[in-house]
């Protein structure tokens, strides 16, 4: 006899009863709480700030409008997951493909990122000049991807998300999710082993 | 030598930590409750129930094609019900003439 692991209460249960009984102070709690890992999906998808900075916008008035709808079958959170692939794979499908200029700004370079300075060579300028170009390459790397590779490498390598929970919010089974991963990585590989070869 | 799968991973994890600048979110706060405020005044007027109607059609996916066609539909059925079918021409029926030979 198996049981069925008992499902974990949402944390987010109290926030958004009283958001769905007209707290608009709860959904702001919300925006907050997740708002930084929605906006890391959005624009790594994306490649562009304006663009990631209207999706968000409309990615929780959505999820605001539908609250009265969620009925808590899934996590709060795995729901405005949903919301938000959806409505930036229907972006991404009307949008012309245009050159992620946000990415390539020199207000937001890579040297600036502190999230992109590898510690280990962070005493070595040569090093980190390197790394630097390499990441450039990889941003260029990601938007060479179709828009289904690019949500499950944004999905699984960069947000941390397991197989099984990227095709639950994608609706795809999990060996889909395994097989685009796996095209996604040959491509990303075969797209850096120049700048790699000359810089590493 | 192209770089290992491994190596690629660990670039990418190091986007994991891509956020906006400071003060974004509070920013973000007062565009948002302001745009909630535009949209209830909206939904009020006919141009924001025909803008619903539209999102919602093109929310539909493939069924909207479904939906559509059924519309469609109905509306002739309306149309073939409602239009008048033409004069009614009254036929007189046919009487033999008598041919009587005097």
């Amino acid at each position: 006899m198996f049981f069925r692991q008992p499902q974990r209460p949402d944390p987010d249960r109290d926030l958004v009863s009283q958001a769905q009984h007209g707290d608009t102070r709860a959904f702001d709690a919300l925006i907050i709480k997740y708002g930084d890992k929605l906006y890391g999906l959005v624009y790594n998808m994306t490649s562009h700030k304006e663009d990631t900075h209207d999706l968000l916008q409309n990615i929780f008035a959505r999820a605001y409008q539908s609250l009265g709808k969620f009925r808590g079958q899934s996590s709060f959170y795995t729901w405005i997951y949903q919301i938000a692939v959806n409505q930036t794979l229907n972006f991404l499908k009307k949008r012309k493909r245009r050159a992620g200029v946000s990415l390539d700004d020199p207000e937001s370079s890579a040297a600036d990122d502190p999230g992109l300075v590898d510690t280990a060579h962070a005493a070595n300028p040569e090093q980190q000049s390197n790394l630097n170009e390499l990441h450039k390459r990889l941003n260029e790397a990601m938007r060479s991807l179709s828009n289904s590779h690019r949500t499950v490498v944004a999905m699984f390598d960069i947000q941390g998300m397991p197989h099984g929970e990227i095709a639950k919010v994608l609706r795809i089974s999990e060996g889909t999710v395994r097989s685009r991963l796996h095209y996604a990585h040959q491509q990303l590989q075969s797209f850096l082993q120049e700048c790699w070869e000359q810089r590493f | 030598m192209k770089p290992s799968i491994e190596r690629i991973g660990s670039l990418l994890a190091l986007k994991r930590t891509e956020r906006p600048e400071e003060g974004y979110w509070q920013d973000f706060l007062c565009e948002f409750h302001q745009r909630q405020r535009e949209e209830v005044a909206k939904r009020r007027t006919f141009s924001g129930l025909c803008e619903r109607t539209t999102d919602w059609f093109s929310e539909l996916g493939g069924a909207k094609w479904l939906h559509g066609a059924g519309l469609a539909y109905a509306m002739l059925m309306a149309a073939l019900l409602v239009i008048p079918r033409g004069v009614e021409v009254e036929v007189v029926p046919l009487v033999p003439v008598n041919h009587r030979m005097t």
